[in-house]
């Protein structure tokens, strides 16, 4: 029988699931929750000698302090600045600097914080995360300085790239009317300007606490030694008073299709977004949806690329994406114009792809292909320790548990020709429907 | 306001419990590392055909995936400044039709599998590349075969790759850090964008691809590189099965004589900065800042012969030498640009290693009205470099961001095809990926003084940006500088640089 994950014996006792020829063997994560409320997950896999470690906060930019778009993206920067312990940019010291790497990202409905080191530098990043979750200064100038690099970033990625405005910023305004969502998470210059010192201290206080955090590592540990590392550093942090501020709000069905068309400068070719309100991140839709998506636009025999880049010529680029968020997240279709065409024509043809699906049933072979492109990808994303750890993480996130990073591949497989098509019957209706047709010329219009 | 106020005070009762806790519990605490591990380079299996091709092989059976790579040594290298962008319109082509198969069914078969197949072509080399499920793999084999073997070159499929490439263009030429790229490849390097430009793809035809592929594509230039869920007996069995009939047509590769179209700067110029250039993009979000240098005659590899190479002196000097300068987040342009004053989001250093002559670039993006203060500070960095060693305690931790990178690059399938290709695309042994380490470790301080001191000064500052907003600036920083302005608009890189 074949080996599975070289020298992590783990798999043995466990039931391992067979696709053809390829076994994927289910993830034996450890879980714990300590007395302070922070999960801990944890998988040991000693095929190279790092370790990777997230730690992820739920809080997003869904919990953006009103008035200050962008906010909760900013503060993250703030996390690499110092604490009563370290001094600022510590954590590069003990990660790039030792041969591993360490970043951060701020997503809708979480911020995460994750390094890649030698594993006998373990001990040592638990003992700053625990830091850094409790200790942290906000002191003037490293705000000031760091607004300023996150306004760059706002530059770099909405402004500076000519289809930056649209993904970055109309999508997200112009497709929730009521739900925080509708506040792109990099913000805006204006209220990036007008964050204070002061708004980050509360944010870190409301927000920042063991019982809203959880840790998910994978690498290169003995588990006794980190569970051991787990109860020193973060199990003795105090589980703080409060309740912690949730979004609560619903965003209303729609009840009937929003058009809208937007300009900027240095837009080469049209482009053109039809979005739907999907489901939560934890439907049982999703993978029926993730299916469509990969039948769709996954690859260059896909139906998208097939119709609008290569027969009809029409699109450099079109694509089908499922757009996953705890609270329900949008379903859109894009496309970007070849020289010469419009998005009126880009808008038809994306339509007719949409009626087509939802009108004649996908074939098997479709169904078979999509699985088997979706199965690939999930072996790509175990291949490393971050990987893996990244993997449990958004299971976590969008499925509220860490052990349906087991489960992915098997709810794919069981997705029928009837499930995409009672999906895309279901959320693809006219009166769910924004249209957004995106074009060079005057910003103010 | 009031509200606001009284949250500022419970913030500051609870800090100054915290900061109790810090002295009493974690002050005293902060773990010391234990000894570390050795990252193990894996052996790579090297076979060779009867007609010349050579197979490498990497076995890791960790995650049942593999990645299969074939490389042909010749790349852009070969396809002349007048049709620049053939090599890469080549191998973009293999994949988009075959005697037996159209391009949506090579799409379709391969995506069946679950698996991708891409291909495309650099400065030295061209490749094909497929990635899938280890269990699909002799299926594979023979899409990539006829891929390689049987390319059709329809009239149709060319038509609507140059659409592509020139819609592509015209997209990214409205980005300020493409368009400084593009401007540097014929103004600063002397060389041409090796994606081509909107002239040199309209001048590419059916003729000049189908001599390309059959001067340049031979079993004797070329190597398959199988890394992951598959055994060396096995991988060879297959590239003898699929590639063991292909036969080197005889004629000879041309490389474009780079030396010769290197005239305009002198390598050891004293000088730092050799001109400063803006490209005028009005309305722009942002001003790309970079300063570009080609490092005349030091390439990745001195070759004895054409498949005979080692790794030139230079090259990990300079390898160590940009981590310091502009290679990770604690490089010293981004702490400069980024984190002690905020005009980035990051900024940062490369060298475009060719076998023969390569390029280094800074590069960087701010707000048009701080375009000059940011080339100052890239200038100072630079400058710098070639003036003052680095201490070992900035160069020890540097050094480890070159090893590390690379450690966990070979952590993927991918990856380590990635690593072996490169390897061969500069004719260098296998052996340099077990040197790699150590060969960092060994590199001075006065290795890296005198890289920098010989070949870093005499670049040219080139600012893409909204030239009205930081005109006045830069006039004021840069006093005794000629300054060349061109519109981006209408650009003709035909008449840069003569």
């Amino acid at each position: 029988m074949r080996k599975i994950f070289g020298v992590v014996a783990i798999a043995l006792t466990l039931a391992v699931v067979s696709f053809a020829q390829v076994r994927i063997a289910p993830l034996n994560l450890k879980e714990r929750t300590l007395s302070n409320g922070m999960k801990v997950v944890s998988l040991q896999d000693k095929s190279v000698p790092t370790v990777s470690i997230h730690l992820w906060y739920n809080v997003g930019s869904k919990n953006d302090p009103n008035g200050r778009s962008g906010f909760a993206h900013m503060f993250e920067h703030m996390m690499f600045k110092s604490t009563k312990n370290m001094q600022s940019e510590k954590f590069d010291r003990i990660t790039e600097d030792v041969g591993g790497f360490n970043n951060a990202s701020t997503g809708d409905d979480f911020t995460n914080y994750y390094q890649v080191v030698p594993s006998n530098y373990l001990e040592l990043l638990l003992w700053a995360e625990a830091d850094r979750m409790i200790n942290l200064n906000v002191d003037e100038a490293n705000f000031i300085s760091e607004r300023d690099v996150v306004k760059e970033e706002f530059r770099q990625r909405i402004l500076a790239n000519p289809y930056g405005r649209l993904f970055g910023q109309y999508i997200e305004q112009l497709s929730f009317t009521v739900h925080p969502y509708k506040r792109p998470g990099i913000g805006n210059l204006e209220e990036l300007q007008a964050a204070l010192p002061a708004d980050a201290r509360e944010f870190y206080q409301t927000f920042y606490r063991p019982d809203n955090a959880a840790l998910v590592v994978v690498g290169d540990f003995d588990q006794a030694q980190f569970d051991g590392w787990v109860d020193k550093y973060f199990g003795k942090l105090a589980k703080p008073n409060g309740v912690i501020p949730r979004v609560t709000v619903t965003e209303p069905a729609r009840t009937e299709e929003k058009r809208y068309r937007k300009f900027a400068p240095n837009v080469p070719f049209p482009a053109v977004v039809i979005n739907f309100l999907g489901p939560k991140s934890n439907s049982e839709d999703i993978p029926a949806l993730q299916v469509a998506e990969t039948i769709l636009s996954g690859g260059e025999s896909s139906r998208l690329y097939q119709s609008l880049v290569y027969n009809q010529q029409i699109a450099q680029e079109a694509a089908f994406s499922v757009d996953n968020r705890t609270d329900g997240g949008l379903l859109y279709f894009y496309a970007i114009a070849s020289e010469g065409k419009t998005a009126e024509a880009l808008e038809k043809s994306l339509l007719a792809e949409l009626e087509k699906i939802q009108t004649v049933p996908v074939t098997l072979k479709e169904l078979q292909k999509a699985k088997n492109q979706l199965i690939t990808q999930a072996l790509r994303q175990i291949e490393t320790n971050d990987g893996k750890a990244g993997a449990i993480e958004s299971a976590m996130i969008y499925e509220g548990d860490a052990n349906a990073v087991n489960n992915a591949i098997s709810k794919v497989q069981k997705v029928t020709a009837a499930d995409v098509d009672r999906v895309m019957k279901t959320y693809f209706t006219q009166k769910n429907r924004v249209v957004i047709y995106y074009q060079q010329g005057d910003e103010s219009k | 306001m009031r509200a606001l106020g009284l949250k500022i005070t419970k913030i500051i009762s609870a800090l100054c419990i915290l900061h109790f806790a810090f002295f009493v519990v974690t002050k005293a605490q902060e773990p010391t590392p234990g000894p570390p591990k050795s990252v193990k380079i894996p052996a790579v299996k090297v076979k060779k055909l009867a007609n010349g091709l050579t197979v490498a092989v990497v076995e890791r059976k960790n995650v049942p995936l593999v990645t299969i790579s074939l490389l042909i040594r010749n790349g852009a290298d070969s396809e002349g400044v007048a049709k620049a962008g053939l090599a890469n319109m080549t191998a973009t082509l293999l994949t988009k039709g075959t005697k037996t198969r159209s391009a949506t069914q090579i799409a379709e078969q391969i995506e069946f599998l679950g698996g991708s197949i891409s291909s495309g072509a650099g400065w030295n080399s061209s490749s094909i590349d497929v990635s899938l499920a280890a269990d699909k793999v002799d299926q594979a084999m023979s899409i990539m075969a006829d891929v390689a073997l049987n390319s059709r070159f329809d009239q149709k499929e060319i038509d609507l790759l140059k659409t592509q490439i020139q819609d592509g263009l015209a997209y990214n030429l409205t980005q300020p850090g493409f368009l400084a790229n593009y401007v540097a490849s014929v103004y600063s390097f002397n060389e041409h964008p090796s994606g081509g430009t909107t002239d040199s793809i309209k001048a590419i035809t059916k003729a000049d691809i189908v001599r390309f592929k059959s001067v340049n594509y031979k079993p004797t230039d070329a190597v398959l590189i199988f890394t992951g869920d598959i055994s060396a007996v096995k991988a060879n069995a297959l590239a003898t099965r699929f590639f063991a009939a292909w036969k080197s047509t005889p004629v000879r590769v041309e490389k474009a004589t780079l030396e010769m179209r290197r005239p305009i700067v002198n390598a050891k110029s004293t000088d730092l900065l050799n001109r400063l250039v803006v490209i005028d993009l009005p309305n722009s979000g942002q001003a790309a800042v970079n300063y570009f240098k080609p490092i005349r005659s030091e390439g990745r590899a001195v070759c004895f012969d054409v498949m005979r190479c080692q790794t030139e002196e230079n090259f990990y000097p300079a390898s160590v030498m940009n981590s310091v300068l502009g290679g990770g987040y604690s490089s010293r342009l981004n702490q400069e640009i980024r984190i002690k004053r905020g005009l980035s989001y990051g900024a940062g250093s490369g060298f475009s290693w060719r076998k023969a002559s390569s390029n280094f670039g800074a590069r960087t993006q701010t707000k048009n009205e701080s375009a000059a203060e940011v080339a100052e500070l890239v200038l100072a960095e630079i400058r710098k470099m070639t003036e003052t060693a680095v201490s070992e305690k900035e160069l020890n931790p540097r050094k480890l961001v070159v090893t590390g990178d690379f450690g966990r690059d070979l952590e993927t399938t991918g990856g380590l095809a990635g690593a072996i290709s490169d390897v061969y695309s500069y004719s260098l042994s296998t052996d340099e990926l077990n040197s790699f380490m150590p060969s960092v470790q060994a590199v001075t301080a006065e290795q890296i003084r005198k890289f920098s001191s010989d070949f870093l000064k005499g670049g040219d500052i080139i600012i893409v940006g909204d030239y009205k907003v930081f005109k006045d600036d830069l006039a004021k920083r840069f006093p005794n500088v000629k300054l060349q302005v061109i519109k981006a608009e209408g650009l003709n890189l035909n008449n840069l640089a003569k």
